[in-house]
């Protein structure tokens, strides 16, 4: 499975990619939400996109509505992971498109039961 | 202008209390920013990394990284601690993902990323709506007014940090007003 992660953090970045290539997936990254869809735009189309709210050039809410607006990306999925905690925030989220959210400061098992809520976790990471 | 300022009569003592500036002392104590911080070391820096609330002194190389809360309170959320602090820091941050060699880039990015976490956390508790800015790196904004100000002083790993909230003096701009994204959708 493919992901990409789009946080202006490298640090965050490094974070959230370890821990997606440690449950088998292959990962790309972008500092800011244009980068992300050129990443998109350029047929790397990934299976989960995991991407921070505030960002420059274009942040995720922004990133959520663009690829949410293009049918042939219907089947990405989309988890924000920021550190933008109120209850409106998330709303607007879930409204815009995204399907999981993730709040900063995380650990990896956060991320991992939001996977199999998804259903992106690989089976072996079950067992 | 709000209706009482509208009143040629008023001298402003007849102002309400709700339309004194919001201090920071009101909306948010130093246990409070104490835990937040303390959540934000236990999920990312490590289960085992705590920080002890004890004063340790200022550090001689100190940097600061910082965010911007733009809203009913406005001011920004600094850490600050010394140079090879922050690189023991960042280290910790990204564990096993740490490249070989670790850059001042690196090192602003990660205690950027610290800041930005436990800023965007004190902004979930403070009075609503509110915008995050994008986390600095540097020397730390003064602090303009002392009495708005809550100041947390740290031991973590036997070197000294502090967290404060500090309150910007100023013009509040609107808190959705976004410069910075301005890329067509």
């Amino acid at each position: 499975m493919r992901a990409l992660v789009i946080d202006d953090s490298r640090a965050m970045r490094r974070i959230v990619s370890g821990i997606l290539e440690g449950f088998g997936y292959e990962v790309q990254q972008a500092g800011h939400g244009r980068e992300g869809l050129d990443v998109l735009d350029g047929g790397w189309v990934p299976d989960l996109v995991c991407v921070d709210w505030n960002m420059p050039v274009m942040d995720g809410l922004q990133f959520v509505s663009a690829v949410r607006s293009n049918p042939a990306w219907r089947q990405v999925t989309i988890m924000m992971v920021t550190s933008e905690s109120e209850h409106t925030q998330i709303v607007r989220a879930l409204a815009a498109g995204a399907h999981e959210y993730v709040i900063k400061p995380f650990t990896a098992d956060a991320i991992r039961d939001k996977l199999a809520l998804l259903g992106l976790l690989p089976q072996e990471v079950f067992l | 202008m709000t209706a009482f300022s509208a009143d040629l009569g008023d001298t402003g003592e007849r102002r309400r209390t709700s339309d004194a500036p919001l201090a920071i002392t009101d909306l948010i104590d130093e246990a409070t920013v104490q835990s937040i911080a303390e959540e934000a070391w236990l999920a990312l820096v490590g289960e085992e990394e705590y920080l002890l609330p004890l004063p340790g002194g200022p550090a001689d190389d100190a940097v600061s990284s910082w965010v911007e809360v733009v809203g009913p309170w406005t001011g920004t959320v600094v850490i600050t601690t010394g140079r090879s602090t922050a690189e023991e820091l960042s280290r910790a941050l990204l564990k096993e993902h740490a490249p070989p060699v670790l850059d001042a880039e690196d090192v602003d990015d990660a205690l950027g990323e610290l800041a930005n976490v436990v800023g965007g956390n004190v902004k979930a508790v403070l009075p609503g709506p509110s915008a995050l800015g994008l986390p600095e790196v540097g020397n730390a904004p003064e602090v303009t007014d002392p009495a708005d100000v809550v100041r947390i002083d740290v031991l973590w790993r036997g070197q000294s940090l502090s967290i404060s909230v500090q309150g910007s003096a100023g013009a509040l701009p609107d808190p959705y007003e976004n410069h910075e994204n301005e890329v067509p959708l």
